[in-house]
């Protein structure tokens, strides 16, 4: 064969200029994501030093650092910024990066909607902590009118209108995963087939696509009072303060499980690939995120059981009620590491510290829905404790876990394990150490949103061993950044595929090329990659007592086949043909997984 | 070492730096534990049983939840030996059932545990309450006005304060209470951790609740509810006595209330002023007052709608704004103390409608 000089491949010009141009204007889900992911870290770590601050002043009784005033905008701007700067985009940005790879499509289904939405975070973000230069936003995360209406500073103006800014990216994005999920997902991948992050993705955009614009229109009405005379909450003139909890909280709810959905998700990524096992009843999985996000618009009143102005019972039997699927997905959790073989590598770690801690959080929640023993500790540091440990436990541990766990997916590198475990444990004892406290001293009647406390109230020890811990979680962040540094610091060297996964996002290379895919796997269950590696009937065959209906011990009642258009499962159509899968598509299946394609021009 | 070395430093220099720490105290004496502290009302014990059954089930989920996790950790964790995958099981519909089922039975026995609590305890009105309380909160104080005992004029006495022990509520032990809890500027709470139990106080509605009180004490209570600058020092103190001390306080405060009212502090500057609307404004827009001498505003509300106060830009001697309270409502008319003022041009304004603002030129 005769040989064919290529011309030669000028080297490209690596100048601030244009590496600075090039992420400016990038539509590829995997910069976005990862500028979401850079971004909303940075956020973390201002909101932790409001919260080293808050914890600093509440050490011991008496004003020592902060005044009131001061103290009052940062508890304020804490939960903001970890709620809507840290948490959301961070989640937003893991799933921007690996939505599209899991269901095996080039790009999101609006790129440049998707830049949008991105680059809304930063002025976002920058109008709300402006707040501080303007008379601050000392009115609480909730923003409780009439207080919010009257506070006279133009900072709270500037509060208001960030959060709109971060809704309306919100929103975008939630279209755009909606979209994408609905649209773009593999040949075979029907909605039953679709990895568990997948899933908690598409729940999470329904819940935001239903919530925000409620909140959106609150804030605007907020605006509206505050600043030209409207009254929807002043009862002064004809308006009702309760009406701004109800429209908040309408909001404020199902974004609690916009906020662990995804972390949800995400353990329910690694725990079977650490197990070496499928997740033990998809199915269950799937229908238990479907029932928490649709319960979730149904409880909104239970942060408002001591205006008097809600009634009681409902809210207080559909709370409890989310206890069942929240509890359908812990027991699935356990059971799928049980007789598998479990690997503690850090993702894993964090991911069975989430399952250990957050059962506090839930257990937490199951008393506050005990009316009378809510009106105890409603705006006490038992709620406070309950949110931390849904919150930190619950979503920041789900945040690393993904981090630690598609980190190599997305730099093409592994994060060093022992400084991984460090991180860990310094993250695990510190979140005990700080927030346990808070349970008693909230049992004990200790109010939150307080600068000062007593001396004679016998506070100060729990509250000294509670900053203690805080400061154990802000020492924790030291072995994650320099982790991260020295690992930046080398070159790529991760396979493809280094945690022996299940799903499609590790059919590429590490990190992927941009157009993601040079091939797909075949789709035939909601583990592709497994299937490709073991042989999806073969493996099963072996390793299974399948029943004759191949349904391995599962029950099942045969689903409809389509759902709002989409397949749901089943290998052929009427015709015989393979559903969804146009046969030109399914014969092109890579050779090998061993010879991973590469984004090297060949 | 320098795990226990550290926060010990930590403490003294804290404890050093200290500045004059409040001794209000809220909740009792005991230190902080998994179970409740004293709880002296009927209402509130009800509440703690149902506490009690909660820890006792949710301690059975957590033992049973964290041991599967420890005995996996031992007994599961991947050996060398581990070439063979291990049994794929994907689900099982018996287990699943059970998991599904045996957690709804369990929330449902105590949903139904906490509603007739809830509805024969917490929220059951007495036919006959003993005493009416009607309890006010606004910005940074409480109002505990008793319509029952009312002085010659046909006022209610009432009890207004703030600071670091706030205004005293007397009431008796052994019979049902009712209070009538509302707030006058923002959304504040009415709570007592010894009572177990607490209210949002709400502008525009009144919610009412009865407790019967056990046991007679001093108890600490504080807004529980966010409301601006100075709400961890909104505190007030309850005095639960028997019905004939209650008797014979309650005879005391009225014989008082026929009294005149003390005058206004004497050697104050006195400003008139008018709140017109949020759109005209304060009339007039400008005022002069003599400097270093505290000054007495009076504000009447014109407006038809809306309520306002005055508030001076950096009038504290802190240099914060200082800000009148309460709040005139409509067509009503309040009175304010304001600091001393040094020399200068300062700016007064609505606290609610800061669009509606002037000038103070304070001279020498």
């Amino acid at each position: 064969m005769a040989t064919t000089t290529l011309p030669q491949v000028r080297p490209y010009q690596r100048s601030w200029s244009s590496w600075l141009y090039t992420w400016l204007t990038t539509t590829d889900h995997k910069r976005i994501g990862a500028m979401y992911i850079a971004t909303s870290f940075g956020f973390f770590l201002i909101g932790g030093v409001f919260a080293l601050v808050i914890r600093s002043e509440l050490a011991v009784p008496g004003l020592q650092f902060v005044g009131e005033s001061l103290y009052n905008q940062l508890f304020s701007l804490h939960a903001i910024t970890m709620i809507f700067l840290f948490v959301m985009p961070m989640t937003t940005g893991v799933a921007n990066f690996i939505v599209p790879l899991q269901i095996g499509a080039a790009d999101m289904a609006f790129p440049r909607i998707n830049a949008l939405g991105y680059w809304l975070i930063p002025p976002g973000g920058l109008l709300i902590m402006m707040s501080f230069a303007f008379g601050g936003a000392p009115v609480g995360w909730t923003m409780y009118a009439p207080l919010s209406a009257k506070e006279a500073s133009t900072g709270v103006d500037l509060l208001l209108m960030g959060l709109v800014l971060l809704g309306t990216s919100s929103i975008l994005g939630s279209i755009n995963f909606l979209t994408t999920i609905f649209k773009l997902r593999a040949p075979g991948m029907t909605l039953l087939r679709m990895p568990m992050f997948v899933w908690a993705t598409l729940v999470t955009s329904v819940l935001l696509l239903f919530s925000l614009p409620v909140l959106t229109a609150g804030l605007i009405m907020l605006f509206i009072d505050r600043n030209y005379g409207g009254g929807f909450f002043d009862p002064a003139l004809g308006g009702n303060p309760v009406l701004w909890q109800h429209v908040f909280w309408f909001f404020g709810h199902p974004e609690v499980y916009v906020l662990i959905l995804p972390a949800f998700g995400i353990v329910s990524e690694i725990v079977p690939v650490f197990s070496r096992k499928p997740l033990f009843g998809y199915r269950a999985f799937v229908l238990a995120t479907a029932s928490i996000g649709a319960l979730g618009f149904t409880v909104w009143a239970h942060h408002m059981f001591t205006t008097g102005a809600v009634f009681l019972p409902f809210f207080s039997f559909f709370t409890f009620l989310i206890a069942v699927p929240t509890g359908i997905k812990f027991f699935n959790w356990l059971a799928t590491m049980w007789g598998g073989q479990v690997r503690f590598d850090t993702p894993m770690l964090f991911a069975v510290g989430f399952i250990a801690l957050f059962l506090i959080g839930g257990l937490d929640g199951a008393f506050l829905a005990v009316v009378p023993f809510d009106f105890m500790v409603q705006d006490t540091y038992w709620v406070v404790s309950h949110i931390h440990y849904v919150l930190v436990a619950g979503a920041v541990f789900g945040i690393f876990a993904a981090l630690y766990y598609w980190f190599p997916k997305m730099t093409g590198r592994v994060l060093d394990e022992r400084l991984g475990k460090l991180n860990f444990w310094l993250l695990f004892i510190g979140t005990n150490v700080a927030f346990f406290p808070q349970h008693l001293l909230g049992l004990d009647g200790m109010i939150r949103r307080i600068a000062d406390y007593s001396p004679n109230a016998g506070w100060t020890e729990l509250n000294f061993l509670s900053s203690i811990g805080a400061f154990m979680i802000a020492t924790s962040m030291l072995p994650f950044l320099w982790n991260v540094f020295i690992t930046l610091r080398r070159p790529p060297d991760a396979p493809s595929d280094p945690w022996d996964a299940y799903t499609l996002e590790w059919a590429t290379t590490s990190p992927p090329p941009v157009y993601n895919f040079d091939a797909l796997p075949p789709v035939r269950s909601e583990r592709p990659l497994f299937d490709l590696k073991h042989g999806a009937v073969d493996a099963h065959a072996a390793a299974l007592p399948a029943g004759a209906d191949q349904s391995h011990g599962e029950f099942r009642i045969d689903p409809p086949e389509e759902f709002l258009g989409q397949p749901l499962e089943g290998h052929e159509d009427a015709e015989g043909h393979p559903r969804g899968i146009a046969p030109e598509v399914s014969a092109h299946a890579p050779d090998s997984e061993k010879a991973p394609p590469t984004d090297e021009p060949k | 070492m320098v795990f226990v070395l550290g926060p010990a430093a930590l403490l003294l220099v804290l404890i050093a730096c200290t500045s004059g720490p409040n001794q209000h105290p809220t909740g009792d004496a005991n230190p902080p534990g998994i179970t409740p502290g004293q709880v002296v009302t009927q209402q509130g014990q009800a509440a703690v049983n149902l506490y009690l059954l909660t820890f006792v089930i949710a301690t059975i989920v957590f033992v049973l939840v964290e041991g599967l996790l420890l005995l996996i950790a031992l007994r599961f964790r991947r050996r060398k030996t581990d070439v063979e995958l291990p049994t794929q099981t994907h689900g099982n519909n018996n287990l699943e059932f059970l998991w599904t089922i045996v957690p709804a039975i369990t929330v449902t026995v105590l949903f139904v545990a906490a509603l007739i609590t809830l509805t024969t305890e917490t929220e059951a009105r007495s036919p006959n309450p003993g005493l009416t309380v009607e309890v006010t909160g606004f910005q940074w104080q409480w109002t505990f006005a008793y319509p029952e005992y009312q002085n010659t004029a046909g006022k209610a006495i009432s009890f207004t304060g703030s600071g670091s022990d706030g205004p005293t509520l007397v009431v008796p032990i052994n019979e049902p209470i009712r209070f009538r809890v509302t707030g006058q500027d923002v959304i504040h709470s009415f709570y007592v951790p010894q009572f177990f139990y607490k209210k949002d106080a709400i502008p525009g509605r009144t919610n009412e609740f009865d407790l019967t009180i056990k046991d007679p004490g001093t108890y600490g209570g504080q807004c529980a509810e966010f409301c601006g600058l100075n709400h961890s020092q909104m505190y007030f103190t309850v005095n639960a006595v028997t019905r004939t001390e209650f008797d014979s306080w309650a005879a005391n405060a009225q014989s008082q209330a026929n009294a005149t009212p003390p005058p206004a502090p004497s050697g104050a500057a006195k400003i008139q002023l008018k709140a017109v609307s949020v759109q005209a404004g304060f009339d007039p827009s400008t005022l002069t007052a003599p400097a270093d001498s505290p000054l007495a505003i009076e504000l009447v509300n014109s407006d038809t709608t809306a309520p306002h106060n005055v508030g001076i830009r950096k009038g504290n001697p802190d240099g914060t704004d200082w800000v009148g309270t309460p709040f005139a409502n409509a067509g009503q008319t309040a009175l304010y103390q304001a600091p001393a003022l040094k020399a200068g041009t300062y700016e007064f304004f609505c606290q609610i409608h800061p669009i509606m603002k002037g000038t103070l030129t304070v001279g020498s």
